[in-house]
Order: C-alpha cells, then structure tokens, then sequence
C-alpha cells in the first residue's frame, strides 16, 4: 500500500502491482485476523475493519486507514455485541455488568469528565496548541469509554444508572441522574459526535484554542448533565449550561454576521427557558403544598402531582414553549438558519446533532411526562402544526435558499418535524421512530454540515452559485455528500427511511391525532417529495454540470483529517439503516412505558379528561427508581405494572371521598 | 437440491443478491485500480454467477413445484431483523424482516433480471470502452442488479421498497452519468422526483395496509386482504369530511349529510397505482421515462425498457390480490394503460431520435401491460413484460449498435441518433439489422413472434374480461352497493388498444425503414484518403468533440465487434421464440406460462375476474379469432402504411402530411406539451408556494418575532430613557412622585388574606402582615366581629365538615393611623372530583 501511495500520480488505469510491502501488509494483517480472533467471539468485526480500511481511496495511507478501520472494527463489533438476542448467549456477563454499573457512578463519571476538564483546560498554557488538542481530544474519549457500559445494560421499561444524591435539603433539590431506554442513544450520540466534531474542528479553528477546548467540553458536559437530569433543577442547571458555550462559539469563531445570530440565539432560548423557570418553581411550590411544605424537584415526586386544567396548561405551555423554540418549531424556528450559517462548522454540527434535540426530548420527557392531559389536548393541534409549519414549510423554504448551510438548517426544520409529529402522535411505533430519528437526524446532518465545512474551508463561501461540477475534482467528497444527502431524504436502507417510515405509519395508527391521523400521515409522507427537491437541489448543482467558476477546478478532494471525521458517522448512517433493531430493541419498552402511563393518566380521568380537584399526589409508580441505594433497579415485569395502573387508577375516586 | 437448501432457509437467495452487490463494491471502490479488463472480468463474473445461482434456484423451484401437485411455492431467506413498526386495529407489533423468498412470480422475473442483464453487461463491457468512467459504470450497473433483485425477491413491501428506490437511485446515477453536462444532471433528477411522487404513493400505501391488514408482508396481507373491502364505516376510509370528524365551525356547511367514504381497497390500490405509475412510466408520472434517454444506451436497454420499468406491472402482479377488492382501482389500471398506450403511441409517431422512439414505445408497451394487469388478466399483463423484454432490450441494443458504428463520424450525440441521418444501413450492418428486424417483428405483433401472442392475449382479455368485486357475494354486502365496472369499458379498452397497436406498427416500421433501408444520409461514402489521421486516439471519444466536414468522404459504418452482436441474436432468438411459452388459439392444449403462475393469481382472480355477458366461457371463446383479428389487422395496416410511405413514396407523404397540418405536427414533436402544461400547473404552483413561504419567512415570521418584539424593546428604552437625561430637576420630581406614592401605600392598611388547605378538613385564613396592623376576625360568618378589639392574630383556622357549604370569614384591619378596611373572605371546600359524585 506505501508504493501504491507513491505512485499515486501515475496513470489512472495502471494496473494493481504486488510488491513485498504488500505481502507484508497482508501477512501482517492476515496475522492481526487471527489474534484478534481469538479475542472477540467472531471475526466480524475484524474482517469489517481490514474491508473498509481497503475501502480508503489510494491518496490515504495508514495514518487514515488505520483510524477508519478502527472505527470499523468497534462498529461491527457493537452490532455484533448488540444483536438483539446476543445477550442471551453471555447472560452471566451482561448481569454482572448491570449489577456493578447500577450502583455506581457512572453518568457522573461520565458528566465529570468532560466537566473537571474544562476547568483543568483553563490552567494550561494558552500557546500549546497541540497539548491543548491532545487533552481535548483525550477527555472525550475518556467520555465515550465511560459511556460504554450503558451499552451492556438490556434498559426494558425502567430506569438505570440510578444515583440520587442529596443537593439542597431544604428545597428538596437532589443531584438525581439516571438514563432509560430514550436517552440512552441520545447520550451515545453526544459521545460519539463530540469527539467528531471536535476533530474537524482542529483543522480550522486556530484562534483562541484554548477557548474553544474549554467551551466544547463544558458544551459535552451540559448537554450529557441535561440528558440525564431527573431532577427538574439540576436539569434546568444544566440546560442553561450548554447555552453559554454555545452563544460563546457562534459568537466568538462565527462567520461575519456572527454577533447577531448569537444575540438572537441566546435570546430566543433564553426567554424559553425562563419561562420553564418559573413554571419549574412553581410545580415544586405546588408540590411543597400537598406535601407539608416540602418541596421537591425530583421527576418521579413531580410525575405524581394531579393538576387541574388551569394549572396545567399554563405550567405545560411554559415547559413547551421552552422546548419548541430549542428543537425548533414553526414560527419560532428563525434563530436556527441565522445560528447555523453564522455557527463553525463543529458548532453547526453540534447544534443540529445534539443541541435540537434537547428540545424534542425535554417535550418527550417533561412535557409529556408532566402533564399528560394537556398534552393530549393540544397534541393534536400542534402535529398539525408539526406537518404544516415543520414538514411542509420547513422544505419549501429550505428549497428557496441560496445559502448551503441556510438550506440544510431548514431541513432540520423538516425532520425534526417528523420527530415532533411522532411524539403527538404518540403510538409505539411513531414514539419509537422518534427517538430513532432524533439519533438518525444528529447523524446525518452532522454529516452534511461536516461535508459542507469541508468546501467552505476551502472556498469560504456558502452560496450555491458559487460551486458547481465540483465531482470532477473532489470525487471522492461528491460521493460521501451524496451518501449523506440520501440519508437525509430518507433513502430505504439509510438511517433516514427507518425513522420517517416508523413515524409515519406509526402516525396513521395513532388515536391521539383526533380525525386527523390520516391527513398527518399523509402530509408527512409528502414532505419526502419535497426532500428529495431541495436535497437534490443542492446536489445537482453543487456537484453535476459543467465546472463554471475556475477556483472549484483545482479544489482539493477531502483530506485525510476530513475523511477521518466525516467516516464514522457516514458508517453509522448505514448501520442504522441496515440494523436498526439493535436501536430500537433498547428504545421499545421505554417508549411502551411512555405510552402507558401517558393513556394511563388520560384514561384515570374521565370525560374531560383532566383531574378536577385540589392539587394531589397519586401514588408512585413502579418504573420509579427507589432511594439511592446499591440495590439493582429491578425491571418490573409487564404484569406488576399493569397491576400498579390499576392501583392507580382505583386510588382516584377514594382519594378525595366524601 | 432442496435439501441441501430447505425451503425455509433458502440461504442461496444470498448468493443471487451478494454478487452483484460485490461486484457493485469492487468496481466502485478499486475499479480505477484494477483497470479496465479486471472491472470487465469482476462485472461479468457477478451477473454471470448470479444468473447460474438464479438458474438452480429455479430448478429448485420447479421441483418444489412438481412435489406439491402445482402449489403456490415459496423458498424464502430470513436474512435478519429488521425493524417493525405498528399496526392493525388494535395497535399491535408488525415485524418487518430483512427477507427474500422466490415463487412462481418472481422466479421468472429473477431469470429475466440476471439472464438479459448479463447480456446486457456483456454488450455494455465493450460499448463503453475507453469511457473515462468505465469501473463506476459497472458499479452503477452491477448496483442496479442487486437493487432489481431486493425489488423482486423482497418477502414484504417495505423490503421492496429498498429494492425500489434503489433501483431508482441507480437510474437517477447512470441517467446522468455523464453528469458533466447539465441537461444530462437534469434528466436525472427529473427521473429521480417522478418516481418519488410515485414513492409517496408507495408510502401511503404501506401505512394503510399496514394499519387495515395488520402485516405487511405478502402472506400477511393476503390473510388480511379481506378486511379492506367491508361495508362498515369505521372500515372505510373517510375521504370528505377528512377522517369522519363532525365539524360545528363556521365552514360546517361544506361538509355533506353523507360523508364521502372509499373502500381501504381503493385506497390501497390507487396509493399504490401511484407508485407504479411512478416506476412504470405511466400517466401521469410518463415523463421522466424518455428524457432518462440521456443515459448511455445499455442502460436505456437494461433499466428503462427491460428490467426497472416492468417493476410497476411486477407490484401489480404481486398485489394481484389487493387490486382485485376494488374493481373502481382495477378499471382506473385498464384505462391508465389503454390511454398511455395512446398518448405514447402517438408521440412516437413522429419523433426522430432512435432512442426517443423506442422510449415513447417503451411506454407505449408498459401500457398495454397496465391495460392486461387491469382487467385482470394478470397472467397476460406479465408474459408481456417477459417477451417486452426480450425484444425491447435487443432493440435498444440494436440502436446502440447502429449509434455506435454513426459515432465513428457523428461525435454529436443528438445528431448521431438522428434517423434522418441513417439509411441504408442493412448495408453495412448485417446482424444489426437481422437482430432489429426481428425484433420489430415481435413488437409489432407479426404473426407468431413472442410479441404478437403476448399483445394478442391482452387485447383478447380486455374485450371479454370483467373484474367484479369478490366479495359481492359476502352476506355483508347485502344492504351495500359495490361498484361495478359499465359494460361498455371493454370494447372502448379494446379499440383504444387496437389503435395503440396499429401506430405501434406504423411508428417501428417506420424507424425500421428510416434506419436500415434507403440511402444513407450520414456522410459520404467514400476513399477514406482523408480518414487515417483524424481517427486517431478519438475512437468513440465522448469528449472530442471536434467539428468535422461530414461532406467530406470517409468510411462506410461498421458492425460491432462480438461481444456486442452476441447479446442481440439471443435476444432476437428470444424475441422471435419466446411465443411458444405461452401461445393461444389452442395451440398448445395447456399454456405453459399460464398454467406456471396459475396458483400465484388463482386467489386473486378466482371470483373477482370472470367473463363479461354474464361470465359466458364459451361466447369468449368464439372471440378469441374473431378478436385476433383486430391485432393483425392493426399489424397489417400500419406496417403498409410505413411501407407505403417511406420505401414506396420514399417518405414524401409524411412531408406533405406534417405540411399540411404543422399545428398537430409540431404538438406531437413536442410530445403534446405536457411537460410544459406540467411546469405551468403543477410545478409552478409548488414553486411559487415555495417563494411564498420562504418570503413569509423572512418577512413575517422573523420580522414580527425578531424585529418587532426588539423594536417595542428599543422604544420601551427610548421612553425610560427620557427620565434619565441627567438633569437634576427631574430626578427631584421624579422623587417627589414616589415620595408621595409610598407615603399613600403606607397610610392606607390593605386587607389581604390568603386561605390554605391545613388538611382534616382544617382551612387556615391569614392575612397580610403589616407595620402596625392590628386584625378583628369575624371567624364563624355571624357578619359581626369575634371580639370587640383589634389584635395581634394575623391567622384563623376553620374546621370545615365535608358537605358543609362556604363559610363567610370577616376581616378588618387597622393600621397605625387608626384607618380600617374591611374585607369578606368566603372559604369553601374544593369541588369533589366528579367521578367520585
């Protein structure tokens, strides 16, 4: 392979010479097979590695293919470790590692890893760069290493990882973490994408480095703090937390209208989030009330509050609005294209990828989970607004720009409207699509903006115009930006088909929508017309036709920190198209636990479907993880719960007697 | 051979689908590397292998076929788990498998694919030699393969679906392989959004089938077909008022007394007819199909006329059982067909590219499969898209042949695929034009070809066949209308099919005449004294595109090397013989295609399809000649009239006609401009729609949340700005205004009073605290004070007994300056919760 690097520049056609480096290697690698063989249960993931390090176009050498086999190998190796049913062949070791990971510290370790360097970031020397890179890039491994082990838990309906700490006695504040089935893959698609973006980013971001290192860990540590927040404060602490870095990055190493799109940024957020401040404090007051005046923040005591309908919309409304304007959703969805163009490309990424899902998950989690019947009565007006003003209106305006970053930003307005549409609709198999889209989105519009970051480096523009014929020379970045353009618009076999498919016929079955299931369904499935328009848009003229601007005939094709980058995800754009099982078999019952108690609640009240009555606690239910104990959370099995909805629904009417 | 591999697990599935798929890989990635002989050798390797595979797992099929006395068999392949989703009336899980199966229906379709696509890939390996992209051209290719295979070997239909838009991926890449040019890009992405409207279709069509019958696998929708077609509301899909809500609003009058209500077998069927019209080229999606000409010619001959157009008729076929519950879908399918035979039929009257042609007759053919698949003579409809795709691939490749040896001079593709530039060219290429020949023979339904017993069958069928619902004569439908098909519709499917039939005749023999007989108009023939140096290293280049003086002489055109003839005289063997599979008249006492795929559509038609003049086996009978008829005499009038006109009068009464009438001549160039009433309709709608929401954007939306709420920010800081000019005066009086503010809040006592639920029924009332404020309560609603003197106690409890009504609680407070208010607080139990009532 080192002289097929040399002769790179030879004639195209030259056929294929065997020399003793190639031997070499293929002994070499023939060897490496059969000891890594006898490590892991199968040659799989081994023989993924060798293919797709061989896939690596001939301009690469080691230094690029041996990462990307890397990446190949744990890849095929987590399908393999992953397949639904595997765990029934080393039940002994996946118990144990449950056991030992339930008590302990892991999502704080996880947290703290990223956090504690930040801090340790600011006492290293501003000048050393590459020391600076290094520990950056250290500290989010060590994350994703950490985040590992969530991977060995079967996650069901409960709640694990459970660690409830204490924090402020007085206000019932407690540092409780846990992670289920719907953030798991939110918090592994943050791990997983950091380290990404941050890679990508070290090719182009050279000023203030020391800044940067510090405002994407503590980036890391706010969105992982805000997936596995149980608390409603400590969430609230960390939701607030991965704004700041954020305006910072958009504001500090942004494009020329950067100051503005930060401004607005933080404003639309911010003015969200305060509003869920005081619905926050206000739900724990009310909490303090029918408690003796112990107020508590903690998701499960909250969970359990009946609110009248005049308390509820409003509380949920603070909540929702919060969480509409992060994902975001028509009309106020204006920030994101003024972000997004304004963002570096590892901001765009992290944005689009981890950051908009905050929203839609805070919805899922909170919304839903709060207050069940206001969602339920507003559900289906706003999936309508999901389709109209997110599916529909989101792609014809992406359609109409002209500015590439501007266009994939209204995509995003697109998808994550399959995503918002899933949750109204709220059937297993739209809630299960969802949160599959939420991972499948964060990956492939990474990958776009990543793509895209790549010309922009190079010709630092982001008109459309600009380009054009740009596979002549750079054929191997057209095939990956298609590869990537598919997944977005959905292509059967990419990611992007699994999550529309599932929302939308899990839309059509839905009985949350009223009479409108149909016409939803109907709408969502027109927007993968419209998809495929303003993506193909994008490719024909990017990429196609003549070359009409002479600087894009000598560009240079992706180099090889680009290609390492952009590799992982355009690997699992493919193994969630092709193996989504090993995803959804983690999601499933999460996603069925939230349709019960969601119905559960509805159906425990009757016709107009909100509790009348003073302000009260039910009784808490199974899924909740006891006191932070090293007891193992144990899975309630579908009986028992059933048993507990039942219970539940008894204790209404003797609740508040005569 | 069905024991090494069971039916069950019938792992060689694997092998058909994975050496395509291989080769796809090899070429894509090291193809430059390798060069062009080992791209040649891996690409012939993978179709080859996985037509041998193909071939065993046929064999093997018969035999499973013999053994169970002429079954429905299935040899399936569970690859893995894919996903699921839900479905069904009450919400349950529907698995969705990675998983392949072959049966009667798509074992012919698998020996089509690999067995005319290795032909096809053994043409191309020469055609496009010397092309800059040869390695991607076979990946492309041997992609399209496996895509083709996922399409028809797919066990349930979101499975097919990968195999469908895969296979549209491949086109929209080889359409615009040469994407260099920007038309060629275009026609692509045309390609590429036509067959996505038709996906939307598909879409639509896999929730409701997924939701009405609760499976979406083949066998699962056939067991639960039967819900789609019931009488009852709740079963129905509600089309007007949208979903069956009752509205009450102000636009309550546009809903009527009776809702608007389809069958969900209708709505399948439509939803999926999109798809398929999509796919197949047909109305209303047909336009993309002769633009994707812009492709190199193989791929003209492989995807868009032998393989991935027919994959519409394929899901019709495969669904057979779906369509047949709605005879309204089934009639939409005929006259689809019937008018895109038509429409296509005559546009290709006129056209002059050889590619165009054969594209607009492509069309043309697959309508006549819609018009058999749609009266129901499913087993017709399909011999049609095998005997079409003999004959029309050997006709692309024919055009191929005669374009290759116009490229030897004609660097211009337009002009080289002009066929008023040919002529005379049975001359100079014998075998291409023996091959073409006979493969317009079968087209045009010339006695006893392939083509004329498969058209013949169709036209037969559409006359005296007549689909009626099979559940007509469920109890159920006792008090319920179905709809049924006028009378009347196939003698007019007949005679629009006999038209279509006699321009077929007429539009091919004129291409025929036009191309191989006269005098050729290409060039001049001459002593090539001149030729030597200019053909020099610009053999079939597609990038030189020097202009050349074509009145100077040069070579005559030359026939194409083996690899290329090879492929044509098996496809023209096959076009001429491949009748005898399935030929009427009672010529074979059992028809073996017929009698092959009886048990696959025995289900669908039996009851649903019956004869018209009330199912009268024995007056169809006696048509069958009589109609036969109709298709010879279409076969004889317009192959005279192409006679007559362009070798008898050499072409001079076309002149006169297009002369006289150049309003309808130029409609019909123009292909009756339906692209144009598209981009003025349709098109421009959603454009404009588009424009529209992208300015609201900016406008609107971002101007009123944005700007103005930052603008009403602003002025508010404008106005309090004014306070703060720093002039001293002004602050005093400001503080002389607050002065005076506060001085009034603390003169006047406030009586303010906050009740909170102490639990045992016990209500505490506390008032505000204030300096200097003494409280009289008026506990027990007497309205006269507890005691006489104002005192400390700030809080009273209540006991309030449930049922007791609200108790009237007193306040009065009195401040410093001895100034009292009064208030009344009346305390009452909160509202039970009505399910307790």
């Amino acid at each position: 392979m080192q002289s097929a690097e040399h002769s790179s520049h030879a004639k195209h056609d030259a056929p294929l010479t065997i020399g003793p480096s190639q031997l070499g290697a293929v002994v070499a690698a023939a060897v490496a097979i059969a000891i890594a063989a006898r490590f892991f249960d199968s040659g799989v993931p081994v023989v993924a590695a060798v293919i797709i390090a061989a896939l690596v176009p001939k301009a690469h050498g080691w230094d690029v293919r041996g990462p990307i086999a890397a990446m190949a190998g744990l890849l095929a190796l987590f399908i393999v470790r992953m397949w639904p049913g595997a765990e029934a062949a080393a039940p002994a070791t996946t118990a144990n590692a449950a056991n030992a990971a339930v008590g302990g510290h892991t999502l704080t370790w996880i947290v703290a890893v990223p956090l504690a360097g930040a801090l340790g970031i600011l006492f290293m020397p501003r000048q050393a760069h590459a020391t600076l890179r290094a520990a950056t890039m250290t500290l989010m491994f060590a994350a994703l290493v950490l985040a590992l082990p969530l991977l060995h838990v079967s996650m069901g309906r409960g709640y694990h990882f459970n660690e409830d700490v204490m924090w402020m006695p007085r206000f019932g504040i407690h540092y409780h973490v846990a992670i289920d089935g719907i953030s798991l893959w939110l918090v592994l698609l943050t791990v997983f994408i950091m380290p990404v973006a941050t890679y990508a980013s070290f090719g182009t971001i050279h000023t203030r480095l020391k800044d940067w290192c510090f405002a994407l860990l503590l980036l890391e540590a706010g969105m992982l703090g805000a997936f596995f927040a149980l608390d409603l404060f400590l969430f609230y602490v960390f939701w607030e937390l991965m704004l700041i870095p954020m305006y910072i990055m958009i504001g500090v190493w942004g494009g020329s209208g950067r100051i503005y799109s930060a401004v607005k940024f933080f404003l639309y957020t911010f003015f969200g989030s305060v509003l869920m401040l005081g619905a926050i404090l206000y739900i724990a007051y009310a909490y303090a009330r029918v408690n003796g005046g112990q107020p508590s923040f903690d998701y499960f005591e909250l969970e359990r509050l009946m609110l009248p309908r005049h308390v509820q919309i409003w509380l949920w409304a603070a909540f929702t609005l919060a969480f509409v304007i992060k994902v975001p959703m028509f009309p106020v969805h204006t920030w994101l294209p003024d972000a997004h163009t304004e963002a570096p490309t590892a901001g765009s990424v992290l944005l689009a990828a981890v950051m908009l899902k905050m929203g839609t998950y805070g919805y899922l989690r909170f919304s839903m989970g709060l207050f069940p019947e206001a969602s339920a009565e507003f559900g289906a007006n706003l999936a309508g607004v999901a389709v109209l003003g997110g599916i529909v209106y989101g792609a014809l305006c992406a359609w109409k720009q002209t500015d590439v970053k501007r266009l994939i930003a209204y995509s995003s307005v697109a998808h994550l409207g399959y995503v918002m549409l899933g949750l109204f609709a709220l059937s297993q198999a739209s809630l299960e699509g969802s949160i599959l889209q939420m991972v499948n989105h964060g990956v492939s519009t990474g990958m776009l903006f990543l793509l895209f970051g790549v010309v922009y480096d190079r010709r630092h523009t982001r008109q459309i115009d600009e380009f054009g014929g740009l596979a002549k020379p750079m054929p191997v970045y057209a095939v990956l930006f298609v590869v990537a353009t598919l997944a977005s618009i959905g292509l059967p076999g990419t990611n992007g088909f699994i999550g529309e498919f599932m929302v939308i016929t899990g839309t059509f079955a839905s009985h949350n929508l009223g009479h409108f299931n149909g016409v939803q369904a109907v709408g969502a499935a027109v927007g993968v017309i419209l998809g495929a328009i303003y993506m193909l848009m994008v490719v024909q003229k990017m990429f196609f036709g003549p070359i009409t601007r002479k600087e894009n005939a000598v560009l240079q094709d992706i180099n090889a920190r680009e290609l390492v980058a952009v590799a992982p995800l355009a690997m699992m754009i493919f193994v969630i198209g092709l193996f989504p099982n090993i995803f959804l078999s983690q999601i499933k019952d999460a996603a069925a636990r939230v349709q019960n108690d969601f119905d559960g609640r509805i159906m425990m009240n009757p016709a107009p479907r909100y509790y009348e009555g003073p302000i009260r606690l039910t009784s808490p239910r199974m899924e909740q993880p006891r006191a932070p104990t090293v007891e193992p959370t144990v899975e309630p099995s579908a009986e028992r719960s059933v048993e507990a909805q039942a219970q539940a629904q008894a204790a209404v009417p003797a609740g508040e007697g005569h | 051979m069905l024991s090494l591999f069971p039916a069950n697990d019938y792992a060689l599935i694997a092998v058909i689908l994975g050496m395509p798929l291989l080769g796809a890989f090899v070429n894509g990635i090291w193809g430059k590397r390798l060069g062009d002989s080992a791209v040649k050798l891996m690409t012939l390797t993978a179709v080859g292998v996985s037509f041998a595979a193909a071939v065993v797992a046929f064999i093997a099929l018969a035999q499973g076929v013999s053994e169970q006395n002429d079954a429905h068999v299935r040899l399936t392949w569970n690859a893995w788990e894919w996903m699921h989703t839900t479905g069904g009336r009450d919400g349950q899980n529907i698995p969705i498998d990675v998983k392949f199966s072959i049966d009667q229906l798509n074992g012919i379709m698998m020996l089509v694919v690999t067995g005319v696509g290795f032909l096809i890939h053994l043409y191309a390996t020469t055609y496009m030699a010397g092309d800059k992209g040869y390695a991607r051209f076979f990946a492309y290719l041997n992609l399209f393969i496996f895509s083709m295979l996922v399409l028809i070997l797919a066990d349930n239909l979101p499975l097919l679906f990968v195999g469908w838009e895969g296979v549209g991926l491949c086109s929209y890449l080889l359409i615009g392989f040469w994407y260099e040019s920007a038309p060629n890009a275009a026609a692509g992405k045309k390609a590429f959004l036509a067959n996505r409207v038709g996906d939307f279709g598909l879409l639509c069509a896999m929730f409701l089938l997924a939701h009405y019958t609760g499976a979406l696998d083949w066998n699962g929708i056939a067991n639960g077909a039967s819900s789609l077609v019931h009488p009852g509301e709740p079963w129905r899909v509600h089309v007007w008022p949208i979903g069956g809500g009752q509205y009450t609003g102000v636009l309550h009058f546009l809903q009527p007394l009776k809702p608007f209500t389809v069958s969900a077998a209708t709505a399948v069927g439509l939803a999926l007819l999109l798809g398929c019209t999509g796919k197949s080229a047909q109305i209303p999606l047909y336009i993309w199909l002769p633009d994707a000409m812009a492709g190199p010619t193989p791929v003209s001959a492989l995807i868009h006329a032998a393989t991935m157009v027919t994959a519409g008729v394929y899901l019709i076929c495969r669904l057979s059982f779906v369509f047949v519950l709605s005879p309204f879908t089934m009639m939409v399918i005929a006259i689809v067909g019937a008018s895109t035979a038509l429409l296509a039929a005559t546009i290709a009257l006129v056209q002059n590219d050889i590619k165009k042609v054969l594209a607009y007759s492509t069309v043309s053919q697959l309508g006549f499969m819609f018009l058999g698949v749609g009266v129901g003579a499913f087993a017709a409809g399909f011999f049609h898209v095998f005997t079409h795709a003999f004959f029309k691939a050997c006709l692309f490749l024919c055009a191929g042949s005669v374009i290759h040896s116009m490229h030897a001079r004609i660097h211009d593709d337009d002009k080289a695929q002009d066929i008023r530039r040919m002529g005379g060219l049975r001359k100079w290429l014998p075998l291409t034009h023996g091959t073409f020949a006979v493969a317009t023979a079968a087209i045009i339904g010339f006695p006893f070809t392939s083509g004329f017993f498969s058209k013949d069958e169709i036209l037969y069928r559409a006359y005296v066949d007549r689909t009626i619902n099979p559940m007509a004569s469920s109890p159920l439908f006792k008090h319920f209308k179905l709809y049924e098909p006028p009378t009347w519709i196939g003698p007019v499917l007949y005679t629009a099919a006999v038209l279509a039939a006699a321009m077929t005749a007429f539009y091919m023999c004129r291409l025929y005449f036009l191309t191989f007989w006269g005098d050729f108009k290409g060039w001049t023939i001459g002593r090539p004294s001149l030729i030597a140096k200019q053909e020099l290293g610009d053999e079939h280049g597609h990038d030189d595109h020097h202009h050349e003086d074509l009145t100077s002489p040069g070579y005559p055109p030359h026939e194409s090397p083996w690899q290329m003839t090879v492929p044509l005289i098996v496809l023209a063997a096959f076009s001429l013989f491949a009748g005898v599979l399935n030929p009427g008249f009672g010529i074979l006492k059992e028809k073996p295609l017929d009698h092959w795929l009886e048990p696959v559509f025995k289900a669908a038609t039996e009851g649903a399809v019956v004869f018209g003049h009330g199912n009268d086996a024995e007056w169809a009978e006696h048509l069958e000649w009589t109609l036969a008829l109709g298709g010879i005499g279409a076969f004889l009038f317009g192959t005279g009239l192409a006679y007559w006109m362009y070798v008898a009068q050499k072409g001079k009464p076309a002149a006169r006609l297009a002369a006289e009438f150049p309003g309808a001549h130029q409609l019909l160039l123009d292909k009756w401009r339906i692209d144009e009433l598209y981009d003025a309709t349709i098109i421009s709608m959603v454009d404009s729609l588009a424009d529209t929401s992208a300015a609201l954007d900016k406008t609107v939306i971002d101007g009123i949340l944005a700007r103005l709420t930052a603008l009403i920010v602003a002025a508010s800081g404008t106005i309090l700005r004014a306070f703060q000019n720093g002039v001293v005066h002004m602050y005093a009086a400001m503080m002389v205004v607050g002065i005076a503010g506060m001085a009034w809040f603390f003169a006047v006592p406030h009586a303010n009073a906050t009740v909170v639920d102490a639990g045992n029924d016990d209500y505490v009332v506390s008032a505000a605290p204030g300096v200097g404020y003494g409280y009289r309560w008026d506990a027990d609603g007497d309205g006269l004070p507890d005691q006489p003197d104002f005192a400390e106690a700030s809080s009273v409890k209540l006991h309030l007994e449930p049922g007791k009504g609200p108790i009237t609680v007193g306040l009065e407070v009195r401040n410093a300056f001895g100034l009292v208010k009064r208030k009344s607080i009346s305390v009452a139990r909160p509202q039970a919760p009505i399910s307790s009532l």
